[in-house]
């Protein structure tokens, strides 16, 4: 690579280039602290399994198709494969329409997949914008806001949702809408305690003195600081928005047959709970591994992104 | 005797009503001519802080008029104030956006105007407060005290002001690292004909920077000087001497 | 070199302070070493110096993941670095105390000032309550505050800064310490008050026969107060001087930590820049 050994210095490894301390643009910069941020994680082993977890949910829901055995709505035949015990060629065993439980749990992970990025696109930039803009403005706009988000928070959530999810129609979708309707109050609020902290910093008073708009110190300067500890909530959250997906396929009111979601699922399992305890108990295991994936992630990022615990 | 370019008239800042009345500046009156550069001087409560915000348009004035160059400030201020005056802020920890690249924090106010040549502008504002592009894309995190006050005086004169309010510029700072501040707020002074008002607690670092001082004390002006009556001593009110003798540091023959 | 002949009141040798942190070993404080007597002893340094945290280690208050270590730290003869966990409580606290930077940091918020000093009264000695609130209020009487019954009702934010720096210094004084440990204790405060607080604590130091180090970034102003100076830079001693020869230091450091500082009796432009040399961080 190099002609002359003595004039030409080694090229720099991508780890000396990316903690370089005077980097030469922002994506450089931006890639460091990312780096960094990185390194932080993988140093805690629990964050680590629970981004194993989640990447593996991931993984089996883009490859549903190829990990399946079996299809997840179509039964075999009623009268001698239902409610087998796991074996060979139903490897969780079977449910009590002859479908095999674990290629309904492969295609269900696509479900929970779906539930959980939906209600966290929709619920989290309603919630950091609204928090965002009432910690920021003050006056009657925080006063209508927060009453706003004490009507929402005064209900229990599961049963907010169910409201909604019974003016709507039962279906995944309208759970999913349901869901996010009534889980972006806390963002919020957070988003809005956030920026009070803020807003009378001396950074945000220098892009008021330089002329910048409302909009723009709120987009550029306030929500990005907001965002961390939005994110770390909203993945601790996740277990609970699985969770409450899960209870309202329970009720019936969410996902509807013979769609593989794991709280309808647990639901039809119910009634065989005691002679055939796998099918109620698979689905309920799949839950609890994601959602316990999704609070270790949770608090792992935390750690890296909480600017307390940084430094 | 040329017009002032800035100039204050019975200036008065309350803050709440009624029991939690506060007169936090009370019918204030100065004025700096053009190239000047004046001290306001005073302790924590005294209202220096305030007469500066209220200049910004960050607190709001009770009574009183300020005057840029002749015309009175619009409120809310516009572009073309913003453009004339701007701060510099006491703490170099709170001044520069935590998330932002320095490179970042030295566009916004470009991009806020309208001024396209952002990376020239960016190296040369830069290297006029000493830092070298290497500078150009690190966070604050990765600057000491004296680097992050730097940035925010660059980022103070990339809009080309004509007024530069200094608040407490180098009270946070280590005494060496004041030294470097100070020399580099002179030199910027001298070779952009810039006019300062200094607000600080510090008399030596006042008398230093300034030509003419102002005292005050609860909100109110107590004495006007020059630098170099302070130097001599020749200080009238009670309150300014007793600054002048505590200036000169802890003394057990003081009688008590 | 001590102001008495008794044993000396703090033996320190080749004190070191270093932090494993994330990135890397940061070692705060890199051998440093003194002798205390009763005496004011001031620690001067600017950021980083590790003044700071070599006044933290003698009261074993370094935070982890700091590692502390040293040949000797011996207060009143009593070896700190093998003393049982008990004994320490009984030494620290109670024989030794610290006056910290900002009262509003570093009293407690939502206990009031009575509760507070009658706690560490009653923290080390037999007291009871009553006795110790009659030697609260006593105390606050030293530190100069006209109605000390009031003052116990406060809590610390409703202090000024002034008042506040007074009632910690009552605090920490409370349990009649030997040795007294302020850290950038006027700091924080208006120049006026600095010096009402500094007259109060030069009383009562000098009234009780105390040990009195003063850690401070203001050279003057600890040169002012002290009796002997200790300059730190980079975690290193680099100079020992009495404090009345402090225009005759040697070390460039000192010289140019002077020299830099703007004054009122002369104007000079520019200021004289430190310019360090990477030898005096060796």
């Amino acid at each position: 690579m190099t002609d002359t050994a003595t004039s030409s210095a080694p090229k720099p490894s991508l780890r000396q280039w990316l903690l370089s301390p005077e980097p030469a643009s922002r994506s450089q910069a931006r890639l460091g602290r990312l780096y960094v941020g990185w390194k932080t994680f993988i140093g805690n082993p629990l964050a680590v399994m629970g981004l194993v977890i989640v990447l593996a949910l991931i993984f089996v829901a883009i490859f549903a198709d190829v990990l399946a055995t079996h299809s997840p709505t179509v039964g075999g035949d009623l009268r001698t494969q239902r409610l087998l015990p796991p074996s060979a060629e139903f490897w969780f065993g079977t449910d009590d329409q002859a479908r095999d439980i674990y290629s309904r749990i492969v295609y269900g992970s696509r479900l929970t997949l779906m539930v959980v990025a939906l209600v966290t696109v929709i619920a989290m930039p309603i919630g950091l914008l609204f928090g965002a803009l009432a910690g920021y403005v003050g006056g009657w706009v925080d006063a209508v806001f927060m009453r706003l988000t004490d009507i929402f928070l005064a209900f229990p959530r599961l049963v907010l949702a169910l409201a909604f999810v019974a003016a709507l129609g039962p279906g995944i979708e309208n759970a999913i809408i349901a869901i996010a309707i009534t889980i972006w109050p806390p963002y919020a609020r957070l988003a809005r305690a956030e920026t009070m902290t803020i807003r009378n910093s001396d950074f945000i008073h220098a892009v008021r003195l330089q002329g910048g708009s409302t909009a723009r110190i709120l987009f550029r300067h306030v929500v990005p600081l907001c965002t961390s500890s939005v994110i770390v909530r909203v993945t601790l959250d996740m277990a609970g928005i699985i969770l409450t997906a899960a209870g309202l396929g329970f009720l019936g009111l969410g996902a509807q047959p013979p769609s593989p979601e794991w709280g309808a699922m647990i639901a039809s399992g119910r009634r065989f709970i005691m002679d055939q305890w796998w099918v109620a108990a698979v689905p309920g295991m799949a839950i609890f591994i994601v959602s316990l994936g999704f609070n270790l992630l949770g608090d792992g990022l935390r750690d890296v992104l909480d600017p307390k615990a940084s430094r | 005797m040329t017009a002032p370019f800035l100039a204050i008239r019975n200036l008065t800042v309350v803050f709440g009503k009624g029991a939690d009345r506060f007169v936090a500046a009370e019918d204030v009156s100065f004025e700096i001519a053009p190239g000047e550069s004046l001290g306001l001087v005073g302790e924590s409560g005294s209202g220096k802080s305030t007469v500066l915000r209220a200049i910004t348009g960050l607190n709001p004035v009770t009574h009183g008029t300020i005057e840029l160059d002749g015309r009175p400030v619009p409120t809310p201020r516009d572009l073309p104030f913003y453009r004339t005056v701007q701060m510099v802020f006491q703490d170099p920890y709170g001044s520069l956006h935590p998330r932002h690249t320095v490179d970042q924090i030295l566009s916004e106010p470009l991009a806020i105007h309208g001024i396209r040549d952002t990376s020239d502008r960016i190296v040369s504002a830069l290297a006029e407060v000493g830092l070298g592009p290497g500078f150009r894309f690190r966070y604050p995190h990765q600057l000491s005290g004296g680097q992050r006050q730097r940035v925010a005086i660059a980022r103070a004169l990339i809009l080309r002001p004509k007024l530069l309010l200094l608040d407490e510029p180098t009270s946070a700072l280590d005494a060496s690292v004041q030294a470097e501040i100070l020399n580099l707020l002179e030199n910027l002074r001298r070779e952009h004909g810039l006019t300062y008002l200094l607000v600080s607690h510090d008399l030596a670092v006042v008398a230093h920077l300034c030509e003419r001082m102002i005292v005050m004390r609860h909100g109110q002006i107590v004495e006007r000087m020059t630098a170099e009556a302070v130097r001599r001593g020749e200080v009238h009110h009670e309150y300014t001497k007793l600054m002048l003798e505590a200036e000169k540091g802890f003394s057990r023959a003081q009688p008590r | 070199m001590s102001a008495t002949n008794q044993t000396p009141l703090l033996e320190v040798e080749d004190l070191r302070v270093r932090f494993h942190l994330r990135r890397g070993i940061v070692d705060a404080v890199r051998g440093v070493s003194f002798t205390l007597g009763r005496e004011r002893l001031g620690i001067v340094g600017e950021s980083g110096s590790g003044k700071s945290q070599t006044g933290r280690a003698i009261l074993g208050l370094t935070p982890p993941p700091g590692e502390v270590t040293a040949r000797t730290m011996r207060f009143a003869g009593v070896d700190l670095l093998t003393a049982s966990k008990r004994e320490l409580r009984r030494l620290r606290g109670d024989r030794m105390t610290m006056v910290m930077q900002d009262p509003k940091y570093s009293l407690n918020p939502v206990m009031t000032v009575g509760r507070q000093m009658v706690e560490a009264c009653r923290a080390h000695s037999s007291l009871t309550r009553a006795e110790a609130l009659e030697k609260s209020a006593a105390m606050l009487a030293d530190v100069k505050i006209s109605n000390p019954q009031r003052v116990m009702g406060l809590y610390p934010h409703e202090l000024s800064g002034g008042m506040g720096q007074r009632v910690m210094i009552a605090m920490m004084l409370i349990t009649s310490p030997d040795l007294l440990i302020a850290d950038e204790p006027t700091s924080a405060l208006d120049v006026t008050t600095q010096l009402e607080v500094l007259r109060i604590l030069d009383e009562l130091v000098a009234g009780r026969g105390m040990g009195l180090i003063f850690v401070s970034h203001d050279l003057e102003l600890v040169a002012s107060f002290c009796d002997r100076v200790l300059v730190m830079y980079a975690g290193k001693v680099v100079e020992t001087l009495k404090a009345s020869e402090l225009r005759s230091a040697q070390h460039p450091y000192t010289r140019g930590l002077m020299g830099c500082i703007p004054r009122l009796e002369r104007s000079v432009h520019p200021l004289p820049v430190l310019n360090r040399d990477p030898a005096w961080a060796e």
